[in-house]
């Protein structure tokens, strides 16, 4: 059966932006790690450090899992006067990295 | 040659359009929607530029918008249940998946149609086109190029494979390392990189894709892209295909020069290629009529 070509051109953007709105109307959509499905925005919360991450600020961790903020600092060699709003991939040095943050946090005994 | 391929008897001359009807075309239709994409990335990246993510306001970085990003995470986000790998978000996912679900309807027209890196590329050409035609020492100078290279002309077929090893190296290398192992090769990144002042290997890349689309439609689909790799696999359950009638074919080969991809489409019966994006510019192209058709039949066997 013979197609016409502008027949065919809605066909692709029909399926295309169909599955893109669908999805977005069923709530699965995410344009970033900060935002949950619903738009809403990402807070730690404390339960398994594979949560944290780079876009966090030390504020947030300390908060999240109870480790004060003069504790991470002392931790890891960091500046005393670092501000606590810094996020923790602009804190990436030869002695702290989010990773080792992670680790170290999963290790450290709970109050 | 059969006769019937020689002297075509019942295909008529397509009727010309003229000034605006010109205009009115699948061509048109398909260049609008490739521009809209491509200025809406644009938008996003500049705005994650200029406002970033920092602070209350969230904006989307462009990679949240490329479904490379969902075929990288594929294999984490299966086996981990819904995790991806960092750079990935859901959105990525989705787009994986809308892009698939055009493949499994109608081919790579992804690619033709949708493709904002296959737009840049055929933009390129299209001025290569345009500078050759009002100056012809540089005409001259790339057809004597392109005479002198026509040796290289039998490494086209091998080198089409090139993008299933990508596809294997890009799927696996994120699967075994656990992040985005094509992201600093990547033209595409290395394009809104630049945004950034942030040069990276894919900014060599899209140099040189860029250099080769003067003389090459395309070179970056034809040889290398690995998600191209992936929906012409999947394209191939298709229903759509092209069928070329051979009693009404002259053999004149327009088509088969206006495929961007370079298939000889004059010489084929049905055309189901892997490599096909879809753009119908040979259809749009072929002067006869009932020579060259879109057609929708039994996805694999449809003749």
């Amino acid at each position: 059966m013979k197609v016409n070509p502008f027949v065919f051109g809605i066909i692709v953007l029909a399926v295309f932006f169909g599955v893109l709105g669908g999805a977005k109307a069923a709530g699965v959509w995410s344009v970033s790690g900060k935002l949950d499905a619903a738009g809403e925005k990402v807070q730690p919360t404390g339960a398994s450090v594979d949560e944290i991450k780079g876009w966090m600020t030390l504020a947030d961790v300390s908060k999240a899992y109870g480790a004060p903020v003069a504790e991470i600092l002392a931790a890891f060699e960091l500046p005393e006067d670092t501000p606590a709003t810094t996020q923790l991939k602009e804190m990436e040095s030869e002695t702290f990295s989010v990773k080792a943050l992670r680790e170290w946090l999963a290790e450290r005994p709970k109050e | 040659m059969t006769a019937a391929l020689r002297t075509p008897t019942v295909s008529k001359v397509k009727p010309r359009r003229k000034g605006l009807a010109a205009l009115w075309s699948h061509r048109t239709m398909r260049r609008l929607t490739q521009l809209g994409v491509f200025l809406f990335i644009a938008f996003i990246a500049v705005r994650h530029t200029l406002v970033g993510e920092a602070g209350a306001t969230i904006t989307a970085s462009w990679e949240a918008y490329c479904p490379m990003g969902g075929l990288e995470s594929l294999y984490k986000f299966v086996i981990s249940g819904g995790k991806t790998v960092p750079h990935v978000h859901l959105s990525n996912m989705v787009l994986l998946v809308a892009t698939l679900a055009v493949a499994l309807v109608a081919r790579n027209s992804f690619c033709g149609w949708i493709c904002p890196l296959g737009f840049i590329q055929e933009m390129v050409s299209s001025f290569s086109t345009f500078v050759q035609k009002k100056a012809p020492p540089v005409r001259r100078a790339v057809k004597a190029l392109k005479t002198r290279g026509a040796r290289l002309a039998v490494l086209d077929r091998p080198l089409r494979f090139l993008k299933y090893g990508v596809l294997i190296w890009v799927v696996g290398g994120a699967a075994v390392y656990g992040f985005m192992v094509f992201r600093d090769v990547d033209p595409w990144a290395g394009l809104w990189g630049l945004l950034e002042l942030s040069f990276t290997f894919g900014t060599v890349v899209l140099l040189i894709v860029l250099v080769a689309s003067l003389f090459v439609e395309r070179p970056w689909c034809r040889y290398a892209c690995p998600l191209g790799a992936a929906t012409g696999l999947v394209g191939k359950l298709s229903p759509f295909y092209l069928k070329r009638e051979a009693s009404a074919c002259t053999n004149c080969a327009i088509c088969s020069r206006a495929c961007p991809m370079g298939l000889p489409v004059h010489k084929a019966e049905t055309i189901k290629h892997a490599d096909c994006v879809g753009c119908l510019d040979c259809v749009g192209e072929c002067p006869r009529e009932g020579a060259l058709e879109l057609k929708v039949g039994l996805p694999i066997v449809a003749k």
